[in-house]
């Protein structure tokens, strides 16, 4: 640091504190520097000017550019852009195609217009199977509605137990024949509305009936996987 | 919403189902005693394939006239789908379920043409 930078300096930095005299020699040594510096800035600005007088005002630009102050056009067409949004055609909609990766207008056009929805089947569910009705089976269904009756008016003496025990037995030898013969299906339909009160009570009165446990009804389930 | 062509009415017998997609959405499409149902296939619990679980008629406590039970009875009129994932049961012909009427499975039109079924989505 030069000396009368160092006298220009000082006042700065505690101006309360230095004499009166000091100050204003310090000022004026301040002065004769910066009319010193003004004066050969000046003759190198002539100089300049002289050898290239064109590449004056691109400095000034650049400088205003290094500064991130954009120019009062470029304000004006980014609130334009702003209130109109991204027109075809222009350079911006063209960046926004390339950035989503779809090239041309013509993509960039389809992207924008909706697309009309297509149907797809994904799954069909066929309806559940119908039965087929015997006269057998319209008899029995008739005498199972008739039985239900009874239950629901709670008239329980109707239908004697032996009968009873027949139509159990019958039904258990028909069901465990069509389940041996591969013939599968739920031993209550779905619109049985049997009670799991009333399944227990069937269940344990069947086992007891035949002198089984319910350990070895675990056991034939697991051995036999039915 | 624009009317989606699904399919021909005689191709779709009663009691099958459809499980088609329009855009973005799935939709479950019955056919239950000749009129046809569209709803949205994501049940409203957890978002399982709410058409594609059982179709079970609905069941209904019968009363004797002192308000005893005369036991659990299939409805002979009524019948309600469940979503296989937790069993939530909707009405067939409303989309609502059936123990909270408020909450519902959105519904889609159905529109027949002729022999053509149409969605509205």
């Amino acid at each position: 640091m030069s000396s009368p930078d160092r006298a220009a300096a000082k006042p700065a930095k505690s101006p309360a504190k230095k004499p009166k005299a000091a100050a204003t020699k310090a000022a004026a040594t301040k002065a004769a520097a910066t009319k010193a510096a003004a004066t050969k800035a000046a003759a190198t600005k002539a100089a300049a000017t002289k050898a290239a007088p064109v590449k004056a005002a691109p400095v000034k630009r650049a400088r205003k550019a290094d500064a991130g102050e954009p120019s009062s056009q470029d304000k004006a067409a980014f609130l334009k852009a702003l209130s109109k949004g991204i027109a075809p055609g222009t350079d911006a909609a063209r960046t926004v195609a390339r950035k989503s990766g779809k090239k041309g207008e013509a993509a960039a056009a389809a992207a924008a217009a909706p697309e009309a929805p297509k149907v797809e089947v994904l799954r069909r569910i066929p309806a559940p199977v119908k039965v087929v009705d015997t006269p057998e089976s319209a008899h029995a269904l008739e005498f199972a509605a008739r039985i239900e009756k009874m239950v629901e008016t709670g008239d329980l003496q109707t239908l004697q137990p032996h009968a009873q025990q027949a139509l159990i037995a019958a039904l258990c030898k028909l069901y465990a024949a069509n389940t041996e013969a591969g013939e599968r299906y739920p031993a209550l339909g779905q619109r049985s509305a049997v009670s799991a009160t009333d399944v227990m009570i069937l269940c344990g009165a069947l086992l007891k009936a035949v002198d089984l446990q319910v350990f070895e009804l675990g056991m034939w389930q697991s051995w036999s996987s039915t | 919403m624009a009317e989606q062509f699904v399919c021909k009415a005689s191709e779709f017998k009663d009691g099958e189902r459809q499980i088609i997609r329009i855009g973005e959405a799935e939709i479950g499409v019955f056919r239950h005693e000749g009129e046809f149902f569209a709803y949205s296939n994501y049940c409203l619990h957890q978002g399982g394939p709410a058409c594609e679980g059982l179709t079970i008629a609905r069941v209904e406590e019968r009363l004797r006239e002192d308000k005893t039970s005369m036991g659990l009875y299939f409805s002979e009129k009524d019948m309600n789908f469940v979503c296989p994932w937790h069993g939530y049961e909707y009405d067939m012909r409303t989309g609502e379920h059936v123990a909270d009427r408020r909450v519902k499975l959105r519904k889609y039109d159905v529109v027949t043409k002729g022999d053509e079924v149409y969605v509205v989505a």
